[in-house]
């Protein structure tokens, strides 16, 4: 993971200022910096997203792809997940440098968003035990300036509202066999229900207190973090302790709370952002990566 | 500015996959006009007066035909009349989607400079793309680019245009729906027939048109079973319940067909189709499902031939045949046709029967070709079409239909004339017998052409060599030569230069192609189709004498037992001595008195020929006899004023067996140096079964036939001799001819059966005659590479782009066999019509319940004589040739002298 040298005295700096509820760049410990977001940036995906969060920068792709349903849960389909940690972020992902917080972070996206508490998987059967759609989500890291957990989980939902998967219906001929038939209209697709989707939300240890949306300085400043998802209504999904230190019992409970008061409030605007993105349609100005 | 195009498409495997194109749109497509002033463009296709006599639109206009306008009325937009008009590119490619024969007359049609077609790519087209809505389907979009263009040229006209001469695009569909949206947007819109109808100054073109829905020929009565829908017979197909194959009618029956369903390698498999109902519309060479009958159903083929003579007889003849199938024990697979996979329909040569009601505008066509089913069109002009050759399209079969509806096409100009019929059977052939395009010709070598120090690079100087031709008389491509002299160790050397054709011909250039299509050369009666242009055929590449021509040299030493000591190939330079007839060549042999190098020479050829022929003979080979018939013409009016059968001299076997020789060196040669990719030629042994005619036809005589190697057959055939009836000999040759097999091209990664039966030898090949056989060129390429005399190219080494050649090398050779014989059976006909009846001898080949066919050897004339079945006991039989048209009052043959075979 990229990584900031930062020096006594700067510790120290950010360690008062955090405590009294301003930090170096003027926020809240409770404040989120500011977040971007574009959905749809990728055509040959079938749901894609980029999020922007201070300097982190990521991007969501989506493809729905036909596969044979998992043996225990004959009528859900599955999601896969993909981190690929580019170089152009940091130089120390240069070769199989990215690999291991790449593993690390898809392992921890399997947890939070491969269960059907979060995504509908049984929508995405199409004949029980035999096709389903397996959505492969792939993940690019495009630039790190910390918080990449939170960052993550909105581009997944944002590219999973996104998704569009052709509607495909399973004709049966006399002899029983079956043959998957699809639409001609592009338009033709189906939808994801994302509202229970939930978006993780990482909670940094600086000193006696925690600050949400860690930058790189204060991640150094930090000795453990939590990371929390949770979801529209505030349920905690999953939550898991990243990073060496230890945490005592009573700030996790606060660390908690914390995370179901931000990432309640997380929601509501991502998914008024969403919707008006996806009313504009076609009028919709396309920012890309260069805008 | 930049779009996408989004669709989702089925992946092999099952998957679904989403592919984005990028799709360019620019603001530099002009529009095409002369008249326009805005846009820049150097040189326009569409005039500026655009005039046609047309009730509907007095004014200028430019035509804008939809998708279904250009695929079902494409004889009309062919028409010189139709001139001005915008293809738009949806139009252009939905067309090549859905008919590759259509797209590929639309190109011609936009090419040629005096139709004034213009392609508007619109999809490009800044103003005039249009993205697909939600909801809408792919056809509804098109519609409405299509719609979109024509607004836009209707708009882009008006404001160009300066000095308003008035014009406009007038949009044609046939789609009502369309219409009525392209009116609502002030468009102005046609009906084809209806504009096609007003088109006042060319009534003629009405008949071209395609009947379309709404104007069906209807009877309530539904004759045929519903085709089932694709979906159903691919569905079907899977699960194997129908079997899928190519639908062949019987030439003699037209109740009769049988569907050829191609298995894997030779396994390959026929199913028998009876009746009207069972039929079910399939016309010949269509792509069919078939669904097998349960055993019990299962029938014999008939021996009953049958023309279709109209509806009245159907019926009582189908009765009297299933009883008679019953009876025979030798049933086939028998089963019913459910559904058209792929419909093979071109344009049918024929003859119009010209209806009995006067007035009436529906008339029946009866096809040149025996297994086509008569066509009903519509026309006004029958009384000018009766007596005419001309060419119709079918256009559809509905169920309710005795008959396929079609159209009038052209008209190939009066029956009975030599050109009109040369047309006829070289449309009816598929022989490409369009002049060669100046893409082509611009690849022949510049006039005068001599031989360059480069040439002789690689190449060996023969030119001291007494090499001579002997070929036909009158031949003018002469693609072989021969030497023999003795060599200083008592043996003998012997060459055979084959032209150098590929030496001319380089890989993949238009020459290369065209000839590759064309396949062979197509020899008709006074008349030569030349697979390569004149220049190259008649001149550059033909060994003629006493110029210095470049050939490919296989050279043998033998010992005086025509053993072979040595083989090498060589690229040469020759100087031909002589080009002798074979006649001539035999005049040299036996004439004692002449002893010059010439003679020395083809003396020494035939004492070796003698002697492979008879080692051939001894390993097996075949003699087999068909009757070729040769025409004096006349030289004024090229009408044939005699004819005889050919006759075969010593020298013809000469030349013969050293080609022979040749082919079989170098197809060793190549099969050596490339066992993937070498082009050969095999002649397969035919299945026991086939031998049933011949055997049949021995017995009647009792005399005895083995058919279980080539080397019985050839034996028993020697020995089969019949005292007082010298011409039996020949007809058993003739009948075995008739029992073999296809030779065919292939390539030797392809197939591991090389065996070539009728010569005896284990490997074969085409290498002698490369002017007049594509296959030759290959050969030719393929020995040159492997003696290093030239280099390769990925085609040559790729098996599967070298068995697509050979397939269509099969295909023309067929096609131009056939031409051949029609060729000669019309200018037969053409000499008897000046001669009035003879008599003459001729032979019962076959019996069938109600007709014989009869060969008479004089003529190598083949027809079916049918008994007349009001009054069986008559013996006067009326010949009747049955190629409409020409009624030839053929000799009263007498059938019953002379009966090599009655078996009933």
């Amino acid at each position: 993971m990229a990584t900031v040298q930062v020096s006594e005295a700067e510790k120290v700096y950010i360690l008062h200022g955090i405590r009294d509820d301003l930090r170096v760049d003027g926020r809240g410990c409770e404040d989120y910096r500011h977040m971007e977001i574009e959905t749809d940036v990728v055509s040959n995906t079938d749901g894609s997203a980029k999020v922007t969060l201070g300097h982190t920068a990521v991007l969501v792709g989506i493809k729905a792809e036909i596969g044979k349903p998992r043996p225990l849960v004959p009528n859900e389909g599955y999601l896969e997940f993909f981190v690929d940690c580019s170089a152009n972020a940091t130089p120390e992902f240069e070769g199989r440098g990215g690999e291991e917080l790449g593993t690390e972070l898809s392992n921890t996206l399997y947890k939070v968003f491969n269960n059907k508490h979060s995504v509908d998987l049984k929508s995405l059967c199409i004949c029980p035990g035999e096709h389903c759609w397996v959505l492969y989500v792939d993940v690019l890291l495009l630039q790190c300036d910390g918080n990449l957990y939170d960052a993550i989980s909105v581009a997944i939902k944002a590219a999973l509202f996104n998704t569009k998967i052709p509607r495909v219906h399973i004709s049966t001929d006399e002899e029983g066999g079956k043959e998957i038939e699809l639409s001609d209209d592009p338009y033709d697709c189906m939808r994801l229900n994302v509202e229970n989707v939930p978006c993780i939300v990482t909670l940094c240890k600086v000193g006696h207190r925690h600050v949400v949306d860690a930058t790189l300085q204060e991640k150094a400043c930090s000795v453990a973090s939590l990371i929390i998802s949770v979801t529209h209504k505030g349920t905690v999904t999953c939550t898991r302790k990243v990073g060496g230190g230890s945490l005592d019992p009573e700030s996790i409970f606060e660390m908690t709370e914390a995370g179901k008061r931000v990432g309640k409030a997380l929601h509501a605007p991502l998914m008024k952002v969403l919707q008006q993105e996806e009313h504009l349609g076609k009028k919709k100005q396309k920012v890309g990566f260069l805008g | 500015m930049l779009k996408s195009k989004t669709f989702v498409k089925k992946t092999r495997s099952g998957g679904v996959m989403k592919v984005v194109r990028e799709h360019y749109l620019r603001d530099d497509i002009w529009c095409g006009s002369e008249a326009c002033t805005e846009c820049k463009q150097e040189s326009t296709v569409l005039q500026t007066d655009a005039c046609i006599e047309s009730s509907l639109c007095s004014y200028p206009h430019y035509l804008i035909p939809d998708t279904n306008v250009v695929l079902h009325q494409i004889d009309v937009l062919e028409d010189a009349v139709i001139r001005n008009v915008i293809i738009l590119q949806t139009v252009l490619q939905e067309v090549r989607h859905r008919s590759a024969p259509v797209y590929k007359r639309l190109k011609d049609i936009i090419h040629e400079k005096e139709k004034h077609f213009y392609t508007f790519t619109n999809e490009h087209h800044r103003e005039t793309f249009i993205e697909r809505e939600p909801g809408e389907t792919a056809n509804d979009r098109n519609d409405r680019a299509i719609r979109v263009a024509a607004k836009w040229y209707s708009q882009h006209l008006k404001t160009s245009e300066s000095d308003t001469d008035g014009l406009k695009v007038v949009l044609l569909t046939n789609d009502q729906g369309n219409k009525q949206k392209a009116e609502e947007s002030g468009l102005l819109v046609y009906k084809f027939e209806e504009y096609i109808k007003s088109l006042t100054a060319n009534p003629e073109l009405v008949d071209h048109l395609a009947l379309s829905n709404d104007n069906k020929i209807t009877s309530s009565k539904v004759l045929f079973p519903e085709h089932l829908p694709l979906s159903r017979i691919q569905a079907g197909i899977k699960s194997g319940s129908f079997v899928q194959g190519t639908f062949r009618a019987s030439r003699d029956n037209y109740l009769e067909a049988t569907v050829f369903i191609q298995g894997e390698g030779e396994d390959s498999t026929e199913i028998l189709i009876q009746g009207l109902q069972n039929l079910n519309r399939a016309v010949h060479q269509d792509v069919v499902a078939v669904q097998l009958l349960p055993r019990s159903q299962w029938v014999a083929p008939s021996s009953v031939v049958l023309q279709d003579e109209g509806a009245a007889k159907d019926d009582n003849v189908e009765e009297e045949e299933e009883e008679k199938a019953v009876i025979i024990a030798a049933r086939k697979a028998t089963g019913k046709v459910v559904g058209i996979i792929k419909r093979n329909w071109r344009p049918f040569c024929g003859m119009l029967n010209v209806s009995q009601i006067k007035e009436s505008t529906r008339h029946l066509f009866t096809p040149a070709d025996r297994r086509i089913p008569r066509i009903r069109i519509e026309t006004r002009q029958a009384t000018t079409l009766a007596g005419q050759r001309i060419m119709v399209s079918i256009d559809g079969w509905p169920k309710d239909s005795r008959y396929p509806n079609g159209h009038f096409v052209r008209s190939l100009g009066g029956a009975g004339e030599k050109d009109t019929e040369q047309e006829v059977l070289l449309l009816e052939h598929d022989v490409p017998h369009q002049a060669f395009s100046q893409a082509v010709l611009s690849f022949l070598p510049k006039m005068p052409w001599a031989i360059t120090p480069e040439d002789m690079v690689r190449r060996e100087d023969l030119r001291h060599l007494t090499v001579c031709s002997v070929d036909p008389p009158g031949c003018t491509d002469i693609d072989d030569a021969l030497h023999c002299r003795e060599l200083e160790n008592g043996n003998l050397e012997v060459g055979v230069h084959i032209a150098d054709v590929s030496h001319f011909i380089r890989p993949g250039n238009a020459l290369d192609k065209e000839a590759a299509n064309r396949g062979t050369t197509v020899y008709l009666c006074g008349k030569r189709i030349d697979m390569v242009p004149e220049l190259l055929s008649s001149n550059l590449c033909s060994l003629r004498s006493n110029v210095e021509r470049l050939a490919f040299s296989c050279i043998w030493e033998m010992n005086h037992e025509a053993e072979i000591l040595k083989t090498r190939f060589t690229k040469s330079v020759i100087n031909s001595k002589a080009s002798l007839t074979y006649a001539e060549a035999q005049m040299r042999i036996d004439d004692t008195n002449k002893n010059d190098d010439i003679t020395k020479s083809l003396r020494g050829l035939n004492k070796l020929a003698k002697i492979l022929k008879r080692q051939r003979i001894e390993k097996g080979a075949l003699t087999l006899s068909s009757l070729e018939v040769r025409f004096h013409m006349d030289s004024e009016t090229h009408d044939p004023i005699d004819l005889q059968t050919k006759e075969l001299m010593e020298t013809n076997s000469m030349v013969e067996e050293f080609m022979l020789l040749a082919n079989i060196s170098v197809a060793q040669k190549i099969y050596d140096e490339f066992q993937e990719c070498a082009l050969l030629r095999k002649h397969p042994a035919p299945p026991p079964s086939n031998y049933d005619i011949l055997l049949k036809a021995a017995k009647s005589k009792d005399v005895a036939i083995h058919t279980d190697t080539a080397k019985a057959l050839a034996d028993s055939l020697d020995g089969a001799k019949v005292d007082g009836f010298p011409y039996f000999n020949t007809l058993l040759r003739i009948l075995a001819t008739r029992c073999m097999m296809q030779a065919v091209y292939f390539c030797s990664g392809m197939d591991n059966d090389f065996h070539h039966y009728g010569l005896a030898s284990p490997i074969y090949t085409h290498f002698t005659s490369p002017i007049r056989r594509y296959a030759d060129i290959i050969a030719h390429r393929l020995l040159a590479v492997a003696i290093g005399a030239d280099s390769t190219y990925p085609d040559l080494m790729d098996k599967h782009k070298q068995s697509a050649l050979c397939n269509n090398l099969n295909y023309r050779h067929k096609m131009a066999q056939y031409a051949q014989r029609a060729s000669v059976a019309f200018h037969t006909q053409l000499f008897f019509k000046s001669r009035g009846i003879l008599n003459e001898e001729g032979f019962v080949l076959f019996v069938r319940k109600n007709a014989i066919i009869v060969l008479i050897p004089k003529f190598g004339l083949e027809g079916t004589v049918f008994f007349d079945s009001k009054d069986k006991v008559t013996p006067s039989i009326v010949f009747d040739e049955e190629i409409p048209g020409v009624s030839v009052p053929v000799p009263d043959a007498e059938p019953q002298a002379k009966k090599p075979k009655l078996d009933r």
